[in-house]
């Protein structure tokens, strides 16, 4: 599966000090910006429950493959869920099912506390149900 | 460290200035560092850090003398339970309540008032009877309440707040019918640090025959608290925020309240006697406490009242009032900083949102620079709506803060400006 994207992140972080992740998690809530997420998407219907601050993402498909996208009132969390995102978009339903918690981690490092970790976990465990590949949920 | 001026004698210490840094040396946690920054905590009112006197008195239960409280028949059950009884009468010393057996050990003040309301209240109200609270309750002081409606279909009433985060008297009182049978009140504003009149309210409710509940998590922590000059029915507040452990909580509660209240939960250590056919309760407060208590959480506890009485609790209120006007002062002169709560009377709680910010990036970004803050709705998610804000940032402060804490509060906003501007 291609995990490019997330190799990226990833491997960047790996080259950051604490702080500067910190910074570099903002650097991307801000590149953001110039993708406004669609304001009529901002319902209820695409918030994820249970975050400190109010999550939405989108969810759609192309050519059998997921793709998300998805916005925070939190600059922080604006950043954590852009790089969720950007992640793990374009991956197949059995390719999205194969993304562990190994792979939040590594996205964390340590540079972010361990609530926010819990929340990166949520995350991912809300783009596999929308996608209907986490075993016994479909698809909505 | 900038040094607060003399507030007041304190003879138990030796001392005759309040001097922060001395206090601070008495809390082994607030030497460490964070993200290799100093520690600067102002989420004490969560829960609050713990003087090396109360982590001795745990250590020392647990490491000497420790047994179940009240049913050995041998040395260490003993003195267990003469080290937990004793905290009753600490207990009712902090509060001037008339004796120990006025004061009942619970967890938290969640369940204090859970207690009322399954025991009291389940038992005292019927359909149509009328509780008053505030606007400014925490969810411990609204849930327990909407049970009891969908139980037994009292009626619930709110006593408005105004936008300043002041509490008017007068707005309370129009509420009180003869309908009134229980008003529940916050001492002091866990988000607004509204400081509620408690013997006023509690007179007002007197008069229209109302009993009186008052939740004074965050209220015994800042200032004196005397029941009887109150003049309340109950008084709850809770261990960890008193700077002592976790799990052990205080319900005072008048002689004929206690008296007159059915218990909520059976076990061993609340009856007389029991048989298969009937059981006698023991009188309060042992009625309350079934099964085997928190007694080392409680012996904690009653070294933390020893520790805040040595230092006054008059001299910490001065201490914490002068933080706080300080707070208030510096917080103002941060330009987009706009506080949440400013009422006149108001203790060491200083909430505020930073215009175009999110609470939640505000906190992280103190969190990076040492400074520990609680972001969100505080568990008071009616005054948030009533105030028409998602959350707020809330610095709360203790006996062991100092004016460069709230600098570098201060400083690490306009920080987080910089940041995210």
């Amino acid at each position: 599966m291609d995990l490019s994207v997330y190799e990226d992140y990833a491997e960047t972080l790996e080259a950051l000090d604490d702080e500067m992740r910190f910074e570099y998690l903002l650097d991307i809530a801000k590149k953001k910006r110039s993708e406004p997420f669609p304001e009529e998407a901002m319902d209820d219907a695409h918030l994820m429950h249970g975050c400190m601050s109010r999550v939405w993402i989108l969810h759609d498909v192309a050519d059998d493959r997921h793709y998300f996208c998805g916005h925070s009132d939190a600059a922080i969390v604006k950043g954590l869920v852009a790089m969720m995102t950007d992640s793990f978009s374009g991956l197949t339903t059995a390719e999205l099912a194969q993304i562990t918690l190994d792979h939040v981690r590594r996205l964390n490092l340590g540079a972010l506390t361990t609530q926010r970790q819990v929340g990166m976990m949520a995350m991912l465990k809300h783009i596999q149900k929308l996608a209907g590949a986490r075993p016994g949920i479909q698809a909505a | 460290m900038t040094a607060i001026p003399a507030i007041r004698e304190i003879p138990a210490r030796g001392r005759n200035t309040y001097d922060p840094a001395v206090v601070r040396a008495d809390f082994p946690i607030l030497s460490r560092t964070v993200y290799n920054k100093p520690l600067r905590f102002l989420d004490n009112g969560a829960s609050a850090q713990k003087p090396q006197s109360v982590l001795d008195a745990l250590q020392n239960s647990y490491a000497s003398e420790y047994a179940n409280v009240h049913r050995g028949a041998h040395f260490l059950s003993g003195a267990a339970t003469e080290a937990y009884e004793g905290v009753r009468e600490k207990a009712a010393g902090l509060l001037n309540a008339p004796g120990p057996d006025n004061i009942v050990f619970t967890k938290n003040v969640t369940e204090s008032i859970n207690l009322v309301a399954c025991s009291w209240a389940d038992a005292h109200l019927s359909a149509g009877d009328e509780i008053v609270i505030t606007e400014m309750e925490h969810h411990a002081n609204i849930v327990p309440w909407q049970l009891l409606r969908d139980r037994k279909g009292i009626v619930l009433k709110i006593a408005p707040v105004e936008d300043d985060g002041s509490f008017v008297l007068e707005r309370f009182a129009a509420l009180l019918t003869e309908g009134t049978k229980l008003v529940s009140v916050t001492h002091v504003s866990n988000v607004l640090g509204t400081a509620v009149p408690v013997a006023e309210v509690t007179r007002l409710a007197k008069d229209a025959g109302a009993c009186v509940l008052i939740d004074g998590a965050q209220g015994v922590v800042h200032q004196p608290v005397d029941v009887q000059a109150i003049g309340c029915d109950f008084y709850a507040f809770t261990g960890h925020k008193l700077y002592g452990p976790t799990g052990v909580g205080i319900l005072y509660g008048r002689t004929d309240r206690l008296a007159e209240m059915p218990p909520w939960q059976g076990g061993g250590d609340m009856i007389d006697t029991v048989s298969f056919e009937k059981t006698v309760y023991a009188d309060p407060p042992m009625r309350f406490e079934a099964g085997t208590p928190p007694f080392v959480q409680a012996i904690g506890l009653g070294a933390a009242i020893d520790y805040v009485q040595a230092l006054g609790m008059d001299a910490i209120g001065a201490h914490e009032h002068a933080l706080c006007a300080h707070a208030m002062e510096t917080l103002r002169d941060v330009p987009g900083v706009r506080p949440v709560g400013e009422a006149p009377d108001k203790a060491a709680i200083v909430s505020f949102v930073v215009d175009g910010l999110h609470s939640l990036d505000v906190g992280a970004i103190l969190d990076r620079q040492g400074v520990a803050v609680r972001v969100g709705h505080h568990c008071a998610q009616p005054l948030m709506a009533r105030m028409g804000i998602e959350s707020t940032v809330r610095a709360s402060m203790a006996l062991y803060n100092t004016t460069e804490e709230i600098d570098a509060l201060a400083a690490g906003i306009r920080h987080a400006q910089k940041l995210l501007g």
